[in-house]
C-alpha cells in the first residue's frame, strides 16, 4: 500500500538516527521554575497565586481568561519566589510565576487517584481535559478542549492522532509512541467517546516503521482504530496538510479541521488527556528531544514544564563543539535562540544545537524565478509573486496572493536554490496584515459606537419634541 | 551561561527555517551546461572543431562582459553563477556552424549587458538574453546568421523542382520530404546545436532527472506545434511528415532549452501550460504562414513578453479555497482567474484558426492575382503572345539556365544571382516571340531583387531588350526605391542581349553620362543599381544560352513576325 500524503513539499535531511534509539529519561531537575501565562494560543492566563505562596505540583497558579485561553499548572513543589516579566523563546518577555522547587514533588491530593472511565460523562471529560491545562503539544499550543468542543459532536467522523512527526531531527513523539503507545491509544478512545461517529486515524510517516508496526499491533482489536502510514515529506503533519492526506478533504486559514468533520491531535496530546482524564494528572511533564550535531548525547527526555533549557542541556551531557545555532523546537519551524536560559513550555519539542549555521553559510542571491518554491508550497502559493507585493509595501495585494493562508512552515526558504528569506518575509507581512485589520476593527468600532451615540441623542432629541408638541 | 561547555557567547539567530536545500543557482546552471555538451559534442562532430571555437569564443564573451560590467559598476560579481555561460552555450549553439567568430561573441555582449544587465542582472531580464542576441544579431547580420552553406541534400527524400540550397525545414515547407532518421541523428544543415534530435533528448532528460526542469513547458509547446501543423499544414495526418515537423528546425532545441529559462517564463504550472501553448501556436504560424520557415525563436521571445500577463491570471486557487471547497460557492476571484484564462487561450486559438482559414482561403485568389501580375509583366515585355510557356516545359532551356546558373556562381563577376525562370513567349502557331527572364540578385542593399527581363529581336534579328519590370524590391524609400523610376529602368530597354559574341556586359557609372555598355547609377543607391544591372547581366547570360541552345533555329523563323508586332 502506498503511504498517504499531500500535493508539494520538501524532503529535508531527516537527522532522526542521532536521537531514535534514546530512550525517553526522566530528568527532574532542582532549582527555579518558570511558569509563562501565555503558552497556547489566545488570551494569556491570570496568575492566581501571590509570591510567597506555597504550591503542590499540579495546582493551578494561572487562570484561563476568555474561552479560548489556558489554564497554568505548576510541575512542582516549592514556594513562588516572583512574578514578573521573563525572557521566553520567541526573546519576549511574558508576565510569568517563578517558582524554587523543594525538590520533593509533593503532589495535590487526588493527583494520580484511577478514574473509571465509562462513569465520566462527556462534559466530565472536557472538564478534565481543561482543568489540566492541555493544550496542543506540537507546536501551536491551541488550547485542547477548545478543540473537543465542535458544534456538532455527531459531525465528526475522523479523529486523527498526529504522529507524523515531519520536523527533521525530532523523535520524542517517535519514543512516545514506542514507549507509551497504550496510553495514546488509551487518549484516543477517550477522545471517540465524545463523538460517535468517529474513526479513529493514527497517523505516521513511513520513516518510522517500528512506530506504525508497534502502534498496529496495539491496535489489532479495535475496529473502530487505523494505523495510517503517510509518506515521508515536510510538512505531513501540518494540520492542513494531514487532513487533505488522510480524508483528502481542504482546510483553508479561515476554517476549524471540525468544519470538515474532523479533529487533529498531536499524540503527545492524546497521552496528556488520558492522563488528565483516567489518572486524574494535569499536564506537568514534556517529553523533548534534545539533538543536534553540537549535542554530545543526542537524547530524548521527560522533562518538567517550566525547566530551564540551559540545565537540561547541561544534565544530558552539554555540548561536544561550538555551536553555531540553537533552536527551540525543529530546524523547520522552530526559534533560533540566542540564550539557552529560557524554560520550557507546553508546546516545546526540542533544543537542537548545530555547529554550522546553514543559513548564514548560504548567503541570498538574486531570485531567478525556477519556480521551486510555487511546486513546493504545501498551500499551492507563489511566493516570487508575495515577496514582490510584500516587499513594495502592498499589503492589499499580498492579501489577494492568498498571502495569509501561509502557515510559515518554511518550505519554500528551504528549497529556494537562491537561498531567499522567503518565509521571513511573509511572517512579516502577515503580521502587517493582522496589525491593520486589528486597527480597522478598533477604528469601525469606534465609528459604530459614535454613530449609536449620535442616533440615541437623535432619538432623545425626537422624544423630548414629541412630548413638548403634547 | 558561561558555564557550559561551548555554548558560545553569540549563537546566531535568524527566522525559521534553518535548513536550506543542496541545490544552488550555480549547481542548476551547471546542469543545464551539462545537459547541452551532448548536442555540443555531436556539433564539434558534425560541423567539425571551428563550432567548439565559437562556443568557447562566445562563453568567454558572456562571462567577460558580465565581469566587466559588474565591476564597473561596482557590483558584486557573480559569474560563478554559471548564468552568463549558459546564456553563451545557448547562443553559440544556436549560430550557424560557419559564422565568423566576431558575431557570436558581439552576440554575447549585446545578450548580457543589453538583455540582462541593463535590465537588474540575473533574474531581472524579461527575455532570454541568448535569444534576444540572437534575433539582434538575425538583424544585423541576415546574410551570416541564415548561411547553412547546404551543398548537397542528401537527407531530401522527395525531389522539388527548383529547391536548393535549404535547411530541412524550409524543404518541408516547400513540398519536399525528408528523412527523419538524419533528424534524429543530426545529419543535416542548421545550427550548432539544433541538428541532432537525440543527442538534445538525452540533454532533456538529464534535466528532468535533476529535477532541474518541468515537462510542463517543452510538451505543451511541441504537442501544440503538432497539433496546429496537423491541422493547418494542408498534409493532414501524416505522422511520418509530423515527426520530421518536430525534428526540423531547432523546436526540441528551443522547448527543452530555452522555452524553458527559469527567469523568464511563468511560474505559475497552469501559467507554463498556457505558455507552451501559447508559443507553439505562434511557432506554428510563423512556420506554415510566415515568410521564413523558422519560428521558433520569436515564438520564444514573444512568448517571453506575454509571460507576466499569463503569470498573472494564472495564480493557483491555494489550499483548502474556492474549488477545493465543494459545496460552498466558489470564490468570484478564483471564477475570474479561470475565465480569464479560458478567455485569453480561446482568442489565441481563434486568431490562430482565423489566421489559418484566411490563408487557406486567400491561397488560391492570391496565387492567381500574383499569376495574373506576372501574365501582366510578361504582356509588357513581349507583348501579345500567345502563349508563356515555363523553362519546366522545355528541357533544353531548363539545362541552359541551370548551366548559367553554375557558371554565373563560379564566375562570380556578377555577384550572388540566380536564374530562376525563363520564358518563352509564342505566338499562335507557335513560333517564338521573345524570352523573359526572371532573375534574382541576393545583393540588393535589403536583401533580394527579382526582376523580370523582356527580349525581343529587332529587324536585324538581333535580341534586344524590351525593358525590365520588378517582381520583389524592398530598397530604402526615396533611394533604392527609384529603380522602378522610367530614368533608371529604361536605360536597359533597347541594349542588346550580345556584343562582341558574349552575353552583353553592362556596368554602372556615376559620371552621369552613360555610354553604350554603362548605365547612370541611381545618386544615392549604388548597390541598387549595381544589384539591377547585375541582374539584367545575368540575363543576358541567361538568354545567350537559351538561344544557342536548339531552340535557334525557330527562333530565325519566327523573327520577323516578332518584330513586326514590336514596331507598331
Amino acid at each position: 500500500m502506498s503511504s498517504a500524503t499531500f500535493k508539494g513539499g520538501a524532503h529535508p535531511y531527516e537527522g532522526k538516527s542521532l536521537s531514535e534509539d534514546s530512550e525517553i529519561k526522566v530528568l527532574d531537575l532542582p532549582g527555579e521554575y518558570v511558569f509563562s501565562m501565555s503558552q497556547h494560543i489566545g488570551a494569556p492566563a491570570n496568575p492566581c497565586v501571590k509570591v510567597g505562596d506555597t504550591v503542590l505540583a499540579g495546582q493551578r497558579i494561572g487562570e484561563a481568561q476568555g474561552f479560548i485561553s489556558a489554564d497554568v499548572i505548576s510541575s512542582v513543589s516549592g514556594t513562588v519566589k516572583k512574578i514578573e516579566p521573563r525572557m521566553q523563546v520567541g526573546g519576549q518577555p511574558q508576565m510569568s510565576v517563578v517558582i524554587e522547587s523543594d525538590g520533593k514533588y509533593e503532589k495535590l491530593s487526588g493527583t494520580g487517584k484511577k478514574r473509571d472511565l465509562d462513569s465520566l460523562s462527556k462534559d466530565d471529560i472536557r472538564k478534565a481535559v481543561k482543568d489540566a491545562g492541555i493544550t496542543g503539544m506540537g507546536g501551536a499550543g491551541f488550547p485542547t478542549y477548545v478543540k473537543l468542543m465542535p458544534k456538532n459532536d455527531e459531525a465528526i467522523d475522523y479523529f486523527i492522532a498526529n504522529g507524523s512527526e515531519c520536523e527533521p531531527f525530532l523523535t520524542s513523539d517517535y519514543r512516545l509512541m514506542l514507549e507509551e503507545g497504550e496510553k495514546l491509544l488509551g487518549g484516543l478512545k477517550i477522545c471517540l467517546k465524545l463523538f460517535p461517529n468517529a474513526k479513529g486515524i493514527i497517523a505516521i510517516e513511513d520513516n518510522k516503521p517500528k512506530a506504525i508496526e508497534h502502534m498496529s499491533k496495539l491496535c489489532a482489536g479495535e475496529s473502530n482504530i487505523e494505523v495510517r502510514a503517510l509518506k515521508t515529506k515536510y510538512p505531513e503533519g501540518g494540520e492542513r496538510q494531514l487532513i487533505n492526506a488522510v480524508t483528502g478533504r481542504y482546510i483553508n486559514s479561515s476554517m476549524l479541521p471540525a468544519d470538515v468533520g474532523a479533529i487533529v491531535d498531536n499524540v503527545a496530546t492524546l497521552i496528556a488527556i488520558y492522563d488528565a482524564v483516567v489518572l486524574n494528572t494535569p499536564l506537568m511533564e514534556k517529553v523533548i528531544t534534545i539533538t543536534g550535531d553540537a549535542v554530545k548525547t543526542p537524547s530524548n527526555v521527560k522533562v518538567r514544564i517550566g525547566a530551564s533549557y540551559k540545565d537540561i542541556l547541561l544534565a544530558v551531557g552539554g555540548l561536544k563543539g561550538e555551536a553555531k545555532k540553537l533552536i527551540c523546537g525543529g530546524p523547520m519551524m522552530g526559534q533560533a535562540l540566542f540564550d539557552l536560559d529560557v524554560p520550557v513550555t507546553k508546546p516545546s519539542s526540542a533544543l537542537c544545537a548545530f555547529l554550522h549555521d546553514e543559513v548564514e553559510e548560504n548567503p541570498t542571491t538574486p531570485c531567478i524565478r525556477c519556480a521551486r518554491c510555487v511546486s513546493a508550497c504545501p498551500e499551492f502559493l507563489v511566493p516570487p509573486l508575495m515577496v514582490k507585493a510584500a516587499t513594495h509595501g502592498d499589503l492589499e495585494g499580498f492579501e489577494k496572493l492568498n498571502g495569509m493562508e501561509c502557515m510559515e512552515c518554511g518550505t519554500c526558504s528551504y528549497v529556494c536554490p537562491a537561498r531567499r528569506p522567503l518565509t521571513q518575509i511573509f511572517k512579516q507581512a502577515r503580521k502587517m496584515v493582522m496589525n491593520k485589520r486589528r486597527v480597522e476593527a478598533a477604528e469601525k468600532r469606534q465609528r459604530d459606537e459614535l454613530e449609536r451615540i449620535a442616533a440615541e441623542a437623535a432619538e432623545a432629541a425626537r422624544a423630548a419634541a414629541l412630548e413638548k408638541l403634547k | 551561561m558561561n558555564n557550559i561547555e561551548f555554548v558560545p557567547e553569540k549563537p546566531h539567530v535568524s527566522s525559521s527555517p534553518h535548513l536550506r536545500t543542496e541545490v544552488t543557482t550555480r549547481r542548476l546552471m551547471t546542469d543545464v551546461c551539462i545537459a547541452m555538451l551532448p548536442a555540443l559534442l555531436w556539433g564539434v562532430y558534425h560541423f567539425g572543431i571551428y563550432s567548439l571555437f565559437v562556443t568557447a569564443a562566445t562563453v568567454i564573451a558572456c562571462v567577460l562582459s558580465e565581469y566587466a560590467f559588474e565591476y564597473f559598476m561596482g557590483k558584486p560579481i557573480t559569474i560563478k553563477d554559471m548564468s552568463a555561460v549558459v546564456t553563451g552555450m545557448i547562443l553559440a549553439l544556436n549560430m550557424p556552424p560557419e559564422i565568423p567568430v566576431w558575431i557570436p561573441m558581439l552576440g554575447g555582449v549585446f545578450a548580457i549587458i543589453v538583455v540582462k544587465q541593463l535590465y537588474g542582472g540575473l533574474g531581472q531580464n524579461f527575455m532570454n538574453p541568448a535569444l534576444a542576441a540572437r534575433c539582434f544579431l538575425l538583424i544585423s547580420f541576415a546574410k551570416p546568421m541564415t548561411d547553412f552553406s547546404v551543398e548537397a541534400m542528401p537527407w531530401a527524400t522527395k525531389v522539388v523542382d527548383g529547391v536548393s540550397g535549404a535547411t530541412p525545414l524550409a524543404y518541408l515547407k516547400a513540398g519536399g520530404e525528408v528523412d527523419l532518421a538524419s533528424l534524429l541523428i543530426g545529419n543535416i544543415p542548421g545550427t550548432i546545436g539544433e541538428v541532432s534530435v537525440i543527442a538534445l533528448l538525452i540533454g532533456a532528460a538529464y534535466l528532468v532527472f535533476r529535477k532541474v526542469i518541468s515537462l510542463r513547458i517543452p510538451l505543451s509547446y511541441i504537442l501544440t506545434v503538432l497539433v496546429f501543423t496537423a491541422l493547418f499544414s494542408g498534409r493532414g495526418l501524416d505522422p511520418y511528415y509530423l515527426l520530421c515537423e518536430i525534428c526540423a528546425g531547432g523546436l526540441i532545441f528551443g522547448a527543452f532549452f530555452m522555452a524553458t529559462d527559469y527567469v523568464t517564463g511563468p511560474l505559475t504550472p497552469n501559467g507554463q501550460i498556457v505558455y507552451g501553448i501559447v508559443m507553439g501556436i505562434l511557432t506554428g504560424l510563423f512556420r506554415l504562414f510566415g515568410g521564413s520557415a523558422e519560428g521558433v525563436s520569436y515564438a520564444i521571445i514573444l512568448g517571453n513578453v506575454l509571460c507576466p500577463l499569463i503569470e498573472k491570471y494564472t495564480v493557483p486557487t491555494a489550499f483548502g479555497k474556492g474549488k477545493y471547497q465543494k459545496n460552498k460557492n466558489k470564490s468570484a476571484e478564483s471564477k475570474l482567474n479561470r475565465m480569464v484564462v479560458v478567455k485569453t487561450f480561446v482568442i489565441t486559438l481563434v486568431s490562430g484558426v482565423l489566421l489559418g482559414g484566411v490563408y487557406v482561403l486567400t491561397k488560391e485568389p492570391i496565387e492567381a492575382a500574383n499569376q495574373a501580375a506576372l501574365y501582366a509583366a510578361y504582356e509588357e515585355l513581349v507583348p501579345r503572345a500567345s502563349e508563356y510557356k515555363d523553362m519546366s516545359e522545355n528541357e533544353a532551356l531548363a539545362e541552359a539556365v541551370a548551366n548559367t546558373n553554375a557558371l554565373l556562381s563560379a564566375d562570380g563577376t556578377y555577384g550572388d544571382v540566380t536564374v530562376n525562370n525563363l520564358v518563352t513567349a509564342t505566338d499562335e502557331s507557335g513560333n517564338v516571340m521573345g524570352y523573359i527572364v526572371d532573375v534574382t540578385d541576393h545583393e540588393a542593399y535589403d536583401g533580394d531583387i527579382e526582376i523580370t527581363v523582356g527580349y525581343m529581336p529587332d529587324e536585324s534579328g538581333e535580341l534586344k531588350n524590351t525593358g525590365i519590370s520588378f517582381l520583389t524590391i524592398t530598397e530604402t524609400a526615396g533611394l533604392g526605391m527609384k529603380a522602378q523610376n522610367p530614368e533608371f529602368k529604361d536605360q536597359f530597354t533597347g541594349k542588346p542581349a550580345m556584343a562582341d559574341n558574349a552575353p552583353l556586359s553592362l556596368t554602372v557609372t556615376k559620371s552621369g553620362n552613360a555610354g553604350d555598355t554603362e548605365i547612370n547609377a541611381i545618386s544615392g543607391a549604388t548597390v541598387t543599381s549595381k544589384a539591377v544591372t547585375n541582374a539584367v547581366n545575368a540575363a543576358n547570360t541567361a538568354v545567350n544560352a537559351a538561344v544557342s541552345s536548339d531552340m535557334s533555329a525557330t527562333f530565325t523563323a519566327a523573327s520577323s513576325e516578332a518584330s513586326e508586332g514590336g514596331n507598331e
